[in-house]
């Protein structure tokens, strides 16, 4: 046994070490006051903390869920999760598949997993769930305790999920849906149902903020939209083995962080979400986003869904606040929209003046052309009825 | 012999082999003249269970029955019983899997199959082939490749709605099993495994593939299926032993050929003795060229097998500077072998099988099934190393109709010289066996880590060896896995899948770059772009002896000089060079015993054991010999660090009386000698290749304090080598006595003992007088 052991020693190689000393640096002392207002976080062992059954002789509860509630006006929430959500809302808001009906019908998740590179070997360890009840926006956390108990862990999980008809993540979609998907094929051989009706996210949030801010991480949003950045955070590459730490250890205090990161990831994409909301309900009542390429981004949506008059407006506020750059890019669009309305003098004048600029592609300076034969022949054909 | 090569007279291959024939210089050579007459097929009716669409298909394309090995592979696999065909080369091995995977998804459109083919060419060609058939039997049959040039848009549909997945061990190793459940629906309904080529999993790569089928059997039991695997393979001694070994069940033979053959001539060559006294033969390499040379002017499409990168690409050089431009065209001969880039490999496969490119210079790389069409002849340079190989080699020329030829050249080895003295060791004797160590640890742990990646363990399974919850044990400790509810679980943010191939022991490669600029022959300009170009790559341990500094290193018989070697950075800048020199490294070896595992004394008088040893290797000089005469013109130091090799070796040392008297130099020499005879004989037993096996030989070993030499297993870990030679040194013995009586030098030569020049003049007799001992 001995020379067996000795033999995989100098076979198995040990290359973890230098993440090692970092592990535990980074729990943070000073709570969030978000958290402070509206609820203690509760510990590992808090009476809060429903457990789940232990797994053969082990000493260990084999899950735990943990509960927090938080009221939507201390969340600071303004449409989401207030009244009935519609369609067109939620499609400016990435969803893809069936429009739930309700906001209370939207299960936002987020995951902790034991490595980034998916396959069968990574595990799902925590994952936090949140939906509306009331005036409450109601945040579980399902935590794993033991590996062994992956099994029941999932099986609660799927409990937790199956009434809800859609999800909302933040890059949900690439990471934590395929590896939900994995784990419910591992461990209870079944298929998940809820991302048929998804909303990530991570596409609308990237194309409203990314030229504003360069990144689009949930961090960066925090900091650059809601003011209200992280001062302590457990960063995601040590999340793994602090887990691994944890189950040898068993020492609450060494996942605490983790779970404080996930709850913080949860209702940062809530609020998040609410702020995607907010830009577009504001251009629709007429006040497009000041920053232009955002502006212009919520026109194209709105193109999209078919909601015109806030498509223009979109349109015009960026075609005044943005660059000529951006104003060649969105010009034969806008051009459209004018020429829709009847004011083909004014997309005329636009184009005209573009094109005089030199701007954009000669492939652009073509259809812009074009653009403009089409519309003089359009003035003249107007107006050629008045004059006879 | 004189080959004039003026114009290409269309002369039939039948009169060239009269002429050789007829030709003194050359029969005198000929040690075997082998005809092997035509042989008629033997025909069985198709199976009344298959579907009556596939009969009627194949009827309509003019097979009107099935042959017999055929018929058995039907009825052993509809059986549910794992199979092996074992039939030469282009005898209709791809029906004997096809036909049972076509019928079951016929019947039952949600059954699967996966075919596992030992490279990616092969795939793309059995992707064609089975395509074709589905589509003229005309059921809903989708089949994919999935290897890593499968585009990721279409991933998703092959893991869902592919009826057949077409991939390679290193696939399935790293993309499919360890994300089986992307992969539900062929893991549930797996109906039959295809490995094709199966003596190519010997060694350390069949060793590992043998791994990835357990874990491959592992998940499908998981999701509840049990395949049943269909195995083709060349003619070996122990196909069922091997086959076995990677099944792990019970394997069916169907090893009677029911398939016509054309008649084929097989010429067994031995260069004739240039220099008596030293035992030098005319060089293979050029008797190689001017057979290769006589067939090419005459029109047959030829196949030259060389047995290193070196000799084809000198071969190459030797055959294109025989047929100049621009009398004749720039592709008449190609070049292929590993360290081409694929794309130049495919386009070189498509110009043998439309009949632009006539001849190819190629190593082993083409010796598989690779589709290039069938030639007329084969002129293999060297003893390929197994008698299987020689077969599949010999077999790339052959239709079933026509005549067709194979010369096998012996070159001065002395494994080369015993087979071309004993020919009847190609023809006669069942071939040698394919040797899988599926439990080496090395090897072992690694999928064992894999396998726990991909489902946690239980702790009383077991996987491969007894000691599993020994290893299990040790790797949770250590953190890799964790024990919880009576599993391992994986517990290690590694992807354990990526961290070794399957195709070397060591992951480690040294990247060529070709640092010579665009157009130089632009005169007088120095300036280029600077844009250096990623012509091949070689292993770290052949890196040292190939790719070491002021190396010449030859690429489609291009030559490169290694101006700067990156040893950390594994990478090696190259500049293209015309110089009438190449370089050969001279490699220092020493050896630790760590562990002996058994040991036995022979009746003479040997003392043999086997065990694990530290081997270090050191390339000290090289030595610069000219092109054609071999001669040495120069050398140079080589700064490289020592490489390490943990391994397990063979070795026997010499009884204290055999020398007793002896002045110290001949012990030397004699053990020098006799080593090389063994080295060089070895390969005989197990189915290796010389270079599988590492030599090094001790005056006084510190170990066993005697003269002793020492044969490793080239392998961290080894493959099983060592094991079987010190079961069966006396045959080793016996084989090498009786060559050494045979061998017609006088001192010594480099077919036996080594040459005199370079042991001393008593060589061949000091190792005489150590074999009679007792005899």
């Amino acid at each position: 046994m001995n020379d067996l052991r000795a033999r995989i020693a100098q076979i198995v190689e040990r290359d973890r070490a230098h993440q090692s000393d970092k592990r535990g640096e980074s729990r943070g002392t000073d709570r969030n006051p978000l958290y402070a207002a509206v609820s203690p976080a509760p510990r590992a062992g808090d009476p809060s903390a429903a457990r789940g059954p232990s797994v053969g002789a082990a000493a260990w509860p084999c899950f735990e869920v943990r509960e927090q509630r938080f009221a939507i006006d201390d969340l600071g929430l303004e449409i989401v999760g207030r009244g009935a959500c519609d369609a067109l809302l939620l499609a400016h808001l990435g969803l893809k598949g069936e429009a739930p009906r309700d906001w209370p019908d939207i299960l936002f998740l987020d995951t902790e997993t034991t490595g980034l590179s998916g396959g069968t070997g990574t595990y799902i360890f925590l994952i936090g769930v949140a939906h509306f009840a009331g005036k409450e926006l109601i945040l579980r956390q399902h935590m794993l305790l033991d590996l062994g108990a992956e099994r029941e862990f999932i099986e609660q999980l799927k409990g937790e999920i199956e009434p809800f008809r859609a999800c909302a993540s933040y890059n949900g979609k690439a990471f934590d849906l395929p590896i939900i998907r994995t784990r419910f094929v591992m461990a209870i051989r079944s298929e998940v149902t809820v991302d048929d009706s998804h909303l990530d996210l991570l596409h609308p949030a990237r194309r409203l903020w990314r030229d504003r801010f360069g990144s689009t991480t949930l961090k960066q949003l925090e900091e650059s939209v809601l003011d209200d950045g992280r001062t302590a955070d457990i960063p995601g590459w040590l999340i793994p083995d602090a887990y691994f730490h944890y189950l040898r250890k068993r020492d609450p205090a060494i996942i605490a962080p983790v779970l404080e990161h996930n709850a913080r990831d949860v209702i940062s994409l809530v609020r998040i979400t609410d702020r995607v909301a907010r830009a577009v309900t504001a251009a629709r009542a007429g006040r497009a986003p000041d920053h232009a390429p955002a502006a212009f981004a919520l026109a194209r949506g709105f193109e999209r869904t078919g909601e015109i008059d806030a498509a223009f407006a979109c349109y015009e506020s960026a075609y005044y606040d943005g660059d000529n750059a951006l104003r060649a890019k969105l010009a034969l669009a806008f051009a459209r929209l004018l020429e829709r309305r009847g004011e083909l003098e004014r997309a005329l004048r636009m184009m005209e003046t573009l094109v005089a600029l030199g701007l954009g592609s000669e492939r652009w300076r073509e259809q812009a052309e074009s653009r403009i034969r089409r519309l003089t022949k359009k003035k003249w054909r107007k107006a050629l009825p008045t004059a006879s | 012999m004189r080959t004039a090569v003026r114009f290409p007279a269309r002369v039939s291959l039948e009169q060239i082999l009269d002429g050789l024939a007829r030709d003194p210089e050359f029969s005198q050579m000929v040690t075997r003249w082998e005809r092997i007459p035509p042989r008629r097929a033997s025909y069985a009716e198709y199976p009344a269970w298959l579907d009556g669409r596939i009969s009627a298909t194949l009827r309509r394309r003019g097979i009107l029955s099935l042959y017999s090995h055929q018929a058995d592979a039907l009825e052993s696999t509809h059986a549910g019983k794992h199979t092996v065909i074992v039939t030469p080369t282009a005898s209709g091995k791809t029906l004997c899997y096809d036909l049972p995977v076509i019928d079951a998804i016929a019947k039952d459109p949600t059954a699967r199959a996966l075919y596992i083919f030992p490279t990616k060419a092969l795939a793309q060609d059995q992707l064609a082939e089975l395509m074709r058939l589905a589509k003229d039997v005309d059921i809903d049959l989708k089949t994919y490749t999935y290897d890593g040039d499968t585009p990721p848009a279409v991933r998703a549909a092959i893991r869902s709605a592919g009826h057949v997945v077409i991939t390679n061990p290193d696939m399935l190793h790293t993309g499919i099993l360890p994300h089986h459940t992307k992969w539900v629906k062929l893991f549930e309904n797996l109906r039959f495994v295809v490995l094709d080529e199966l003596h190519t999993y010997r060694g350390v790569f069949g060793s590992n593939v043998a791994n990835v089928l357990r874990r491959l059997r592992r998940v499908c039991a998981f999701y509840g299926s049990h395949p049943t695997f269909i195995c083709t393979s060349a003619t070996i001694a122990n196909p069922e032993e091997l086959a076995r070994r990677h099944v792990e069940d019970d394997v069916v033979v169907i090893d009677r050929n029911g398939a016509p053959r054309g008649e084929k001539v097989l010429a067994f060559v031995n260069p004739p003795v240039v220099n008596q006294s030293l035992g030098i033969r005319k060089s293979a390499l050029f008797t190689g060229r001017d057979i290769a040379a006589t067939l090419l002017a005459s029109g047959v499409q030829t196949i030259a097998f060389a047995r290193s990168r070196v000799e084809t690409e000198l071969l190459l050089t030797y055959l294109r500077s025989r047929f100049p431009q621009p009398q004749w065209p720039q592709d008449l001969i190609r070049g292929y072998r590993g360290g081409y880039l694929p794309s130049e490999r495919r386009a070189i496969e498509q110009g043998l099988r439309d009949g632009s490119v006539r001849g190819v210079v190629s190593t082993n790389a083409l010796e598989l099934g690779i589709d290039i069409g069938a030639l007329q002849a084969a002129v293999l340079l060297g003893y390929p190393g197994t008698v299987a190989s020689t077969w599949q080699q010999m077999g790339r020329a052959g239709r079933r109709e026509d005549l067709s030829a194979a010369f096998l050249v012996a070159t001065s080895s002395p494994i080369d010289q015993y087979v071309v003295q004993h020919p009847g060791y190609v023809l006669d004797r069942s071939p040698e066996a394919g040797l899988v160590n599926p439990d080496n640890l090395h090897v072992l742990v690694h999928h064992l880590k894999c396998a726990a990646f991909e489902i946690p363990f239980e702790a009383r399974e077991r996987f491969g060896t007894e000691d599993t919850p020994g290893v299990l044990a040790y790797l949770d400790e250590q953190g890799v896995l964790h024990e919880s509810g009576g599993k391992y679980h994986w517990s290690d943010q590694a992807f354990p899948a990526e961290t070794t191939s399957l195709r070397t022991a060591t992951n480690d490669n040294v990247v060529i770059v070709d640092t010579t600029g665009p157009a130089p022959r632009t005169v007088g300009s120095e300036h280029h772009d600077g844009k250096a170009r990623v012509i091949g790559e070689i292993d770290r341990f052949a890196a040292q002896v190939l790719l070491h500094e002021q190396a010449i290193y030859l690429h489609e018989s291009k030559q490169f000089q290694v101006e700067r070697l990156d040893w950390d950075n594994a990478k090696a800048y190259v500049r293209e060079v015309k110089v009438d020199y190449y370089t050969q490294a001279e490699l220092a070896v020493r050896i630790r015993v760590i562990d002996e595992f058994d040991r036995r004394s022979t009746q003479r008088g040997f003392d043999l054991a086997h065990g694990e040893v530290l081997v270090s290797t050191l390339t000290t000089i090289y030595k610069k010999l000219t092109m054609y005469t071999h001669e040495n013109v120069g050398w140079g130091k080589i700064h490289l660090p020592e490489q390490e090799l943990q391994t397990t070796s063979f070795w026997c040392s010499l009884p204290e009386r055999a020398v007793a008297g002896w002045p110290k130099e001949r012990v030397e020499v004699a053990l020098a000698g006799l080593g090389n005879l063994l080295h060089g004989l070895a390969p005989l037993l197990l189915m290796c290749a010389p270079h599988d096996l590492g030599l090094a030989v001790e005056v006084r070993s510190p170990h066993t304090e005697r003269p002793t030499i020492y044969l490793f297993d080239m392998t961290p870990g080894g493959i099983g080598f060592s094991e079987r030679l010190f079961k069966s040194t006396d045959v080793l013995l016996d084989r090498a006595r009786e060559h050494l009586d045979s061998c017609g030098c006088g001192t010594g030569c480099p077919s036996c003992v080594g040459p005199a020049y370079a042991l001393g003049t008593e060589v061949r007799e000091a190792v005489a007088d150590l074999l009679s001992l007792h005899s």
